[in-house]
């Protein structure tokens, strides 16, 4: 699978004017997204969208620009528009089941982004949504590389989106995902306490089985839901010799160390499978642990901006970046590693 | 290409708590549409609904599941993903092998919880046991726990037709080569949320859903889950149970409204076509449908146009949901096991609740239950957000 477009909001200036430079910091434990204008949605659609409904409709804009005739959405998201959908559930509770308006109960299913999509580009095509937590776009990415070899002419949209809402972000709080501490996305990797802080974002790829005019080629993707250390490490180490092609070498090491100290053993692990070629490289103190922050990973993959030195845990020997792995984990049991080219 | 077997299958609803159980009621033409009697909601006595008689507390007797923070969604799940595996003979070596995939789906998740995930969402302090357990992924990572799986875990919400989707990903995966066997379906029990929502848009019944008649007055909603094992025609031991093949698949967006479909039905036409065209059929094949049917004003008229617009005069048709209800996220799974049923024992099941056919179309399901001669079985399943999907089953003869 050949990608031919990359666009992202996140929480630092991703979208337009892109600067990974100066980063932005979090406030309680949270990176919120830096979100554009949307100048190209229209003003009365734009009003009524949930904020996971709008990022991704504006990180997919780019794509729409570039290649208007697609065959084809496929979303990641574990969560989808959760802030409309606990506003509905709060209706029914504060309103003992009374009179409500449907509007937030159908904005609120996490199908409604993709949907949104295929009804703003009329677009009729294959429309799917994955949800599997912290997988969800990763089986989307699965999703794309499949079709993209079902369909040899197709152009696909893949994305990931997820959203801080005051309700998701309570309910993971209880449930210790973050941090009991207040402290600056600035100085997570130095934290060395249980949990992580919150973040969100839209990363979208125009993807195809063709390599014309493509930027980066999608090797593989492999997941594992597991808590057992030497098998995953071994397992990333099998699909890194599976996908790699003869004689070359992982350059770039992108992982989704997020702070957590309960499972940084994880990510050494696999770091301890690289030897000082590889460059290895963090990104979640730019956009904060959420379900799909792999999207974000995959968008910095193809990007080719420089790394500024706030994302770089260990500047390896390699001077010529061709061949990218990204290692993410979520909460611990939920595994994955993708391999990319650049061209 | 290699043909896709169904080889086992599993599934609990209002109308039974195995695949026999439900052939049953299907073939004498019981309807499991009550009041609520379990299920505490402001609406129980004035919509009725596919509620299954057992208790939560009394599933996780019976299956064992007695870990914490498992929500009904994840134990009718179980439920029937238990049946399915038992019924494709697999080991349970087999089912936690890297190259077996679960792909579920659910729409309502561990959301059935309505009330305590108020508290959880709302209130600081200790929460409840069920942090983890709300989304939709929870039932899957459930299963995925329990049976220690190592393949490919996925879980799939395109709203009501999920499961459709779920069955057809499973299938991909199989001929992708990135599974050796696939477990596919779907999960969804009643909750507040989807209760309060569908009331909200107008569009539940105050009686017995009557899908396809003109005086229709909305759906019923349900809750099921069903479970599919699909594996690749070559990989079958001789001797194994195959109840049919899964031909066809299609997936199409009607790109119009968010909770309505548009008037000629572009994504319900366009999915049936797909479908058939994956399977290599035309119109004429297709020996009978199980029709989405949900009983809404809006999807029964859209539906009947579709069928006519792609079939001229339309194969006999049915929807289930008049027994079932409406089970959301496990409906695609439930009634692509009912087509599978009707192919496997060359028979209809019959529509309940039918007496006037919709003056425009004139369509009329069949209402008597009967023995015949079935090749090609499609499903529909449409969904919120014109998310349409179809699926094609065929026969297998031995």
């Amino acid at each position: 699978m050949y990608i031919h477009q990359y666009s992202c909001i996140s929480p630092q200036q991703t979208f337009d004017n892109i600067d990974l430079v100066s980063l932005h910091e979090s406030v309680d434990n949270k990176l919120t997204a830096r979100e554009p204008v949307y100048k190209d949605i229209p003003r009365n659609i734009l009003r009524r969208m949930g904020k996971a409904v709008r990022m991704g409709i504006g990180a997919a804009m780019p794509v729409f620009l570039k290649q208007p005739v697609l065959n084809g959405i496929i979303i990641g998201t574990a969560n989808g528009g959760m802030e409309d959908c606990i506003k509905f559930l709060n209706q029914v509770i504060d309103y003992d089941e009374g009179l409500l308006t449907p509007g937030n109960f159908v904005q609120s299913t996490p199908n409604a982004i993709a949907a949104q999509m295929g009804l703003m580009h009329k677009n009729k095509g294959y429309n799917i949504t994955h949800v599997h937590r912290g997988l969800a776009f990763e089986n989307a990415l699965l999703d794309a590389l499949m079709i993209t070899r079902e369909n040899a002419g197709g152009f696909f949209l893949l994305g990931g989106v997820e959203e801080i809402s005051t309700y998701n972000f309570n309910i993971d709080l209880l449930d210790g995902c973050f941090k009991q501490e207040t402290i600056s996305n600035k100085a997570l990797y130095s934290a060395n306490t249980p949990g992580t802080i919150a973040g969100e974002g839209a990363a979208m790829f125009l993807v195809s089985g063709s390599p014309r005019d493509a930027v980066a080629v999608m090797k593989g993707v492999q997941t594992l839901h597991s808590t057992n250390e030497p098998e995953i490490k071994s397992i990333v180490q099998q699909f890194i010799e599976n996908h790699l092609p003869p004689g070359e070498r992982v350059d770039l090491l992108i992982t989704g160390e997020n702070g957590d100290s309960r499972i940084l053993k994880y990510y050494h692990s696999v770091e301890s499978l690289f030897d000082t070629h590889t460059t290895i490289a963090r990104f979640k103190h730019l956009c904060g642990d959420y379900a799909t922050a792999s999207s974000i990973a995959l968008w910095l993959a193809c990007s080719r901006l420089p790394l500024p030195p706030h994302m770089i845990k260990r500047r390896g020997r390699q001077t010529n970046c061709r061949n990218i792995a990204i290692y993410n984990n979520f909460r611990g049991s939920q595994h994955s590693v993708m391999l990319v080219g650049l061209l | 290409m290699s043909r896709i077997f169904i080889t086992g299958v599993g599934m609990i609803s209002c109308i039974g708590n195995s695949v026999e159980e439900n052939r049953a009621a299907l073939i004498a033409g019981q309807t499991g549409i009550t009041q609520l009697s379990l299920f505490p909601t402001k609406y129980s006595g004035l919509r009725p609904c596919g509620e299954i008689k057992i208790e939560t507390g009394a599933l996780k007797a019976k299956l064992n599941a007695q870990e914490k923070g498992v929500t009904r969604s994840s134990l009718l799940g179980l439920h029937a993903f238990r049946e399915a595996v038992e019924d494709a003979g697999l080991s349970l070596e087999q089912v936690g092998s890297f190259d077996t995939a679960l792909i579920g789906a659910s729409t309502v998740g561990g959301m059935c919880l309505t009330d305590e995930l108020y508290r959880d969402a709302n209130e600081k302090g200790q929460g409840s046991e069920y942090l983890s357990s709300y989304d939709c992924a929870s039932v899957d990572l459930y299963l995925q726990q329990r049976y220690q799986m190592k393949g490919i875990i996925n879980t799939i919400n395109t709203a009501c037709s999920s499961s459709a989707n779920a069955i057809m990903y499973g299938a991909r995966l199989l001929r992708n080569g990135y599974a050796g066997r696939v477990i596919a379906g779907g999960t969804d029990s009643l909750a507040k949320f989807t209760i309060n929502g569908f009331n909200a848009l107008h569009i539940l019944s105050p009686e017995q859903c009557a899908p396809f008649d003109k005086n229709r007055q909305g759906l019923n909603l349900g809750e099921a889950a069903a479970f599919v094992v699909m594996e690749k025609e070559e990989d079958i031991m001789e001797g194994r149970k195959v109840y049919a093949a899964l031909s066809g698949c299609g997936n199409s967006n009607d790109a119009f409204h968010g909770s309505s479909l548009s008037e000629e039905g572009d994504g319900p036409y366009l999915c049936m076509r797909q479908a058939l065209n994956e399977a290599g059929l035309g119109p004429s094949d297709i020996s009978f449908i199980n029709a989405h049917g949900t009983a809404t004003e809006n999807n029964d008229l859209v539906e009947s146009r579709a069928m006519i617009r792609l079939f001229k005069k339309p194969p006999p048709f049915v929807s289930t949901k008049a027994s079932t209800g409406h089970t959301l996220g496990a409906a695609g799974g439930v009634e692509a096991i009912f087509s599978i049923l009707s192919l496997f024992h060359q028979e209809i099941y019959p529509a309940l609740h039918f007496s006037h056919p919709i003056e425009e179309t004139g369509l009329m399901p069949s209402t008597q239950y009967k023995k015949t001669a079935l090749q090609h079985v499609m499903s529909n399943s449409f969904g919120f957000g014109g998310n349409c999907s179809s699926l094609v089953f065929s026969a297998v003869h031995p």
